[in-house]
């Protein structure tokens, strides 16, 4: 079960946070921002080594006791976080990937409203509608 | 890594995206340009209107569609741009009583995809262009039309749907020194 | 093909919009279809890109430009591309398809770079959304043939 979905920007201000209903939304957001360290150190390395896999979906970023953190990044430098319950078994690496490509897709949908200004909070019905979908497994 | 985004990216598709996103740019600095939402309605419509009166020669050109005998006929014709131009096969239907009045719906409305208004947009008339289109592009052949929208997708309507009715038939110009 | 039918009729049509009116400044009209074309370079790329894996640098960016962007825009490549590999690129493109409805001749020249703004825009619009800050132009060499500089604003 997804816990946290996060978009962050290219200056690393968060665009868009969820956090699942009853959960600790502060420690979930610091959470979600500490994952962005990993996904810097994963991107640097990545084009230093030849070879590399060029992959968005960064995968499995760090575990704490309770969650599960993973990464996914953009060309266009913009940072998908998905939190899980560590304990969490149903989802399978494949499935995260999945989820971060729907994410990707909801975002480039809300870039293309003309009235969206890149860099400023997402408020978009739709995104809403995407993202609670995708959470909710469907 | 060319290979790879060529196979993704289907290029008819991606003129579509293309085009949406340039009208919405369009719309945007229209916005910026003009203190009120009806003088951007006008001025899509006005636009619309040029880009109608030349676009009807390409599409004269292309689909070679014959004479437009009456209103039905016209009809068909818009239908058919319609599925040329914009990839959409709207639906022609609610005629008046005296067949000078019709609509033309459509499900979904690509110049509009990925659009959501805002609040402080909601007199907006999005996609007035087309309205534009319709009046110049049968102002070409001799027809006066007046076209408008009466229901937006973007406004929480089912469908989008113009209305089309017909005016006047325009004769040739009558050389000076006639009755 | 009608698809880019009705691009270029949007984009003449923006073309005249922002000349219209007798007190208006090229300079001004000009940076319109500049802006224009940067929203709209910035919002496709983030799209076009979905489908590809990172890029590794710079110069990777200015190939994709070259080749995919081009050919999905203008239905070609650039013909060449030239960098002195310190922030400059230009690219050449011998038949431009925004300029071939112009006729060629010098009195038409000076209309040339209208046609022109809105790309600039949408290179530097693409550009920066790949996190490459830069400044575009575009001179006519020979109509329908043109060149667009990219200078890479860096630091």
């Amino acid at each position: 079960m997804a816990v946290c979905v996060s978009v962050i920007g290219k200056e690393n201000s968060p665009l868009y946070v969820w956090v699942g209903s009853g959960r600790e939304e502060l420690h979930l957001h610091y959470l979600a921002h500490t994952g962005l360290d990993v996904i810097q150190e994963k991107i640097t390395s990545v084009t230093k080594t030849p070879g590399d896999t060029r992959d968005l979906y960064l995968g499995l970023l760090y575990a704490t006791e309770e969650y599960k953190v993973f990464g996914y990044t953009t060309n266009t430098r913009i940072k998908f976080v998905i939190i899980t319950d560590a304990a969490n078994t149903t989802l399978r690496d494949n499935e995260i990937r999945m989820m971060f490509r729907r994410l990707h897709s909801l975002y480039t949908n809300v870039v293309c409203n003309p009235f969206y200004i890149p860099g400023h909070q997402i408020s978009s019905r739709e995104f809403d509608k995407g993202v609670a979908a995708l959470v909710a497994g469907n | 890594m060319s290979r790879q985004s060529m196979r993704a990216n289907d290029p008819k598709k991606v003129s579509g995206e293309l085009f949406t996103l340039t009208y919405g740019s369009l719309v945007a600095q229209l916005l910026k340009d003009y203190e009120n939402v009806d003088d951007v309605n006008r001025q899509l419509e006005r636009m619309g209107y040029n880009i109608g009166m030349r676009l009807i020669e390409d599409f004269l050109a292309r689909a070679n569609p014959g004479r437009c005998y009456d209103l039905r006929d016209t009809a068909d014709k818009i239908q058919q741009a319609f599925k040329l131009y914009l990839g959409v096969s709207p639906s022609i239907g609610s005629w008046s009583p005296g067949g000078d009045e019709f609509s033309v719906v459509m499900e979904t409305n690509p110049m509009a995809e990925f659009v959501e208004l805002p609040e402080h947009c909601l007199g907006l008339r999005y996609s007035n262009i087309l309205s534009g289109v319709i009046r110049g592009a049968c102002e070409m052949v001799q027809l006066e039309v007046m076209a408008w929208f009466i229901a937006d997708q973007l406004k929480g309507d089912n469908m989008t749907e113009i209305r089309v009715k017909f005016v006047k038939r325009l004769e040739d110009a009558i050389p000076a020194g006639e009755d | 093909m009608a698809e880019e039918t009705v691009f270029d009729f949007i984009h003449m049509e923006a073309v005249s919009y922002v000349f219209q009116g007798e007190k208006v400044s090229e300079d001004e009209a000009v940076s319109k279809l500049e802006h224009m074309g940067f929203a709209t370079g910035y919002r496709l790329v983030e799209r076009l890109t979905r489908e590809s894996g990172r890029y590794k640098d710079e110069l990777d960016i200015m190939k994709y430009i070259c080749k995919d962007l081009w050919v999905t825009v203008y239905k070609k490549q650039i013909d060449n591309l030239r960098t002195n590999h310190q922030g400059v690129y230009v690219l050449h493109d011998n038949r431009f398809r925004l300029l071939t409805h112009m006729a060629n001749g010098k009195q038409y020249l000076q209309y040339a770079p209208r046609y022109l703004a809105f790309t600039c825009g949408l290179v530097r619009g693409c550009l920066a959304n790949l996190g490459v800050t830069c400044v575009v132009t575009a001179e006519v060499t020979h109509l329908p043939a043109c060149k667009f500089q990219i200078q890479v604003q860096r630091g």
